[in-house]
């Protein structure tokens, strides 16, 4: 695939993004880039503001305040097909069949008809769909549907592909398969934006991601750089009996509890697990204490629920 | 601008090779006509049955079983040509009460009879006693045959009150078992009904009908018809006035009825002049409803679905509704262009006469296309709107059925419009937007005079409202679509249109 229009290498800037429904912030302050060959990871949990950021990038909703620019063009005058969207509420016309859906999307995105054929074609035999072109799209399974709807989104090979929970719902087989793709997208200098709920395919594909709550971001940066701030103060604690004096701490969090064992994040990123211990009774029933490496999934729970003033 | 077509074409293309659009475009308009003209054909069928046999009490003396006998074979007939009514006279034959009574009166009868003939003879006697002056005891002669006259004239008198008096007993009894043996007749499906002819029934012309089937109740307005015919008949002997002058006299009138339009006369025709604009009512409503009703189900569809957020990313929400917009409306034309080319076939083909749809000129035709792309217009963005705002398919199908229901109102007040297609209740009600459209369609052809002010009133009323409707609809469109699984407040819609 080859990427086009793309004349300099600033890549999408998202800068101050707000968006309010009523008195209510969707979208609070949010800015961010991404580079040409990036993928972009938007964590949070529902209503965090990922779709809302997503309907802005692809001109569905206008923000409040922010601007965006691609390429140093201002959103306003880029042309939709710039953009591929594959929505989270998935859905096709189900009496058309399953060439001519895709090709009625690539006109839309300025694609001549005999070109958007010839690549839905390409992406169907990808996909191992090729058998299935002229099968009406209520005919097929959900699965199926959905690859189909992945390919509406991106056959125009626009340079930025924004994709809200593209996994959701594939099985094992096709998540491998959309992984391959947005690899290759990446290689192709295409910027990829996605939102999932997969923690681990997000810090597997993703380069940069934004840790979202309440429209706000609460963290950002690369996986690699985000699990590190929380490293050195994560712990792992293994006692012969419970520690319930260590769930009373209020400066930790518990991640995990399992049989006399506890994962917790120190709150104020505390290092010195010493002066985590001297607070607890029953010191000498503690069988080991690790420091380990939290996964996003943790981090991504402490953190909302640090948010959320919930223990 | 690219993208308007594609979508036009994309809408038109899908609806135009869907089953709904040729159930549309010919089975339902084949339903209204059928539905609309059933009962004239209801009403005008005689079907073919076999001969009713009809049972007569007949209490009146005059012999009405006969007369309506002959009237009803001169008028109905089956297909065989047999008579379709046969009429038997109820009689008492096998009541040996009534027979001993029968016995007896025809025995006074005889006695009435011989008694009368003596009276005759004796007066004719007298008659010629009186005229011969020249006989021998003329005087004798003359006395004695008149003492013998007054003597059987008293006796005869006498004979003709009791045979009265006996024929008053008899009718009463058989009026009575007259009617139980018609009735068991009745029960036992021998006759199909009978009917009863009182003894004042050629003055007060009140007479009874019995049936056992409700069906048979539906066919008294013919008997009723022969039986008038018969009374006044009789009524006509009695007053001695000659029949055939009256018949003359009475001879109904025939009226041609023709129409002045436009400095030419043609001849007006019920059913081609009132059922034809009516019909052209029907047209413009499925028209209307066809390319509506599939704006709203793309609108709910794509909304249903969530296809339309994925549509949104490529295209302008103003574009998609117009491409939505201009791809049904063509598809209403095509549906119009077909009724045409089925009419011109039609005639071609000689079933329907040319100056039975002399309405159809090139102007009305232009109007009637006219107040479709106008009404597609306001119903459009009436349709787009609900579709919009309803939360489920079943809450947009209930405003669907109430769209509906006010189009076709104008058809349901046809009568109204057909007794005075300018009459100032019906010119306000064509006023009305949303039911300007129907009403014009059906006023234009039946009015004798120009409607041009009110068409043009109409249509611009039409133009503003359509314009109005449809800015109201895609500004909720453009902000509240993506709204899924609830109704937008009152606020959040008047936030969305409050600057179209």
């Amino acid at each position: 695939m080859q990427t086009e229009k793309v004349t300099t290498e600033n890549g999408l800037i998202a800068e101050n993004l707000c968006k309010n429904y009523g008195s209510e912030a969707t979208v609070d302050n949010i800015s961010f880039r991404v580079k040409p060959g990036q993928i972009l990871g938007l964590l949070g949990p529902n209503g965090s503001g990922k779709t809302t950021i997503m309907r802005i990038l692809v001109k569905i909703l206008q923000p409040d305040s922010g601007s965006v620019t691609l390429n140093e063009v201002p959103l306003e005058q880029i042309p939709a097909n710039q953009f591929g969207y594959l929505p989270e509420e998935r859905g096709l016309y189900p009496r058309a069949r399953v060439l001519e859906s895709l090709v009625y999307f690539g006109t839309l995105n300025q694609m001549p008809a005999r070109k958007a054929q010839v690549e839905a074609i390409r992406f169907l035999d990808r996909l191992g769909l090729v058998e299935f072109t002229e099968a009406r799209i209520n005919q097929l399974s959900r699965g199926m549907q959905q690859k189909i709807q992945l390919v509406a989104s991106f056959l125009h090979n626009p340079p930025v592909v924004v994709l809200d929970e593209p996994f959701s719902g594939m099985d094992a087989i096709n998540m491998v398969v959309l992984e391959e793709l947005l690899a290759e997208f990446r290689s192709n200098g295409k910027m990829v934006i996605l939102a999932t709920h997969q923690m681990d395919r997000a810090e597997k594909l993703c380069d940069d991601l934004i840790m979202m709550n309440q429209g706000r971001v609460l963290i950002e940066g690369a996986p690699a750089e985000i699990k590190k701030q929380f490293r050195e103060s994560a712990f792992y604690i293994e006692a012969d009996e419970p520690l319930p004096a260590l769930k009373s701490l209020k400066n930790i969090e518990i991640l995990e509890e399992n049989n006399n064992a506890y994962k917790f994040i120190s709150k104020n990123q505390t290092r010195d697990i010493s002066l985590i211990l001297s607070q607890i009774d029953k010191r000498e029933r503690i069988r080991k204490v690790e420091v380990f490496e939290p996964s996003l999934h943790d981090i991504f729970i402490r953190l909302i629920r640090q948010n959320s003033g919930v223990k | 601008m690219k993208n308007l077509w594609r979508i036009a074409g994309w809408e038109f293309r899908n609806r135009f090779r869907s089953r709904s659009f040729y159930f549309n475009t010919f089975v339902s308009p084949l339903l209204f006509t059928v539905l609309l003209t059933l009962p004239i054909f209801i009403f005008r069928y005689e079907p073919e049955i076999s001969a009713r046999l009809i049972g007569v009490i007949d209490l009146s003396g005059k012999n009405m079983s006969n007369s309506l006998q002959t009237d009803l074979n001169q008028f109905y007939r089956l297909k065989n040509q047999n008579p379709e009514y046969m009429i038997m006279k109820v009689n008492l034959n096998n009541n040996p009460f009534y027979s001993q009574l029968q016995a007896e009166y025809d025995e006074i009868r005889k006695a009435r009879d011989s008694i009368t003939t003596l009276f005759e003879a004796i007066r004719h006697e007298r008659t010629s006693y009186y005229q011969q002056t020249a006989i021998p005891n003329r005087e004798f002669l003359m006395q004695s045959s008149y003492e013998k006259l007054q003597s059987t004239r008293e006796e005869k008198e006498l004979i003709e009150v009791e045979l009265e008096r006996f024929r008053a007993n008899m009718d009463s009894v058989y009026g009575t078992d007259a009617r139980q043996t018609a009735d068991s007749l009745l029960m036992a499906r021998v006759l199909d009904a009978y009917l009863v002819f009182p003894p004042s029934f050629v003055n007060s012309g009140d007479m009874e009908y019995h049936s056992h089937k409700s069906a048979a109740f539906l066919e008294t307005t013919r008997l009723e018809k022969i039986l008038q015919n018969i009374i006044i008949d009789r009524r006509m002997a009695n007053d001695n006035i000659e029949r055939i002058k009256i018949r003359r006299w009475l001879k109904p009138i025939n009226i041609r009825r023709y129409q002045l339009e436009a400095g030419t006369t043609r001849e007006w025709n019920f059913y081609a002049q009132f059922y034809g604009p009516l019909i052209a009512v029907f047209l413009l409503f499925i028209a209307i409803f066809t390319s509506g009703g599939y704006l709203f189900s793309s609108v709910l569809l794509e909304k249903s679905n969530k296809i339309l957020e994925q549509l949104l990313s490529s295209t302008r929400s103003g574009i998609l509704l117009a491409g939505k917009f201009i791809g049904f409306g063509c598809l209403g034309l095509v549906q119009i262009l077909l009724w045409l080319i089925l009419l011109f076939l039609v005639q071609y083909s000689g079933y329907l006469p040319a100056d039975q749809v002399s309405y159809l000129t090139l102007n009305n035709l232009a109007l009637f296309i006219l107040y479709f792309v106008l009404g597609y217009l306001l119903f459009g963005g009436f349709f787009i709107l609900l579709g919009t705002i309803s939360p489920t398919v079943y809450d947009a199908q209930q405003y669907n059925q109430s769209l509906r229901t006010i189009a076709i109102m104008p058809a349901l007040l046809s009568l109204l419009v057909f007794s005075n297609p300018e009459g100032q209740l019906i010119s306000i009600l064509s006023y009305i937007p949303p039911l300007s459209p129907s009403f014009m369609i059906m006023r234009i052809p039946l009015s004798p005079q120009s409607l041009s002010s009110d068409i043009i009133i109409t249509i611009a009323l039409l133009l503003v409202s359509g314009i109005i409707i449809m800015l109201l609809a895609a500004s909720s469109f453009k902000n509240l679509v993506l709204l899924q699984g609830r109704k937008p407040t009152l606020s959040e819609w008047w936030n969305a249109v409050k600057f179209f």
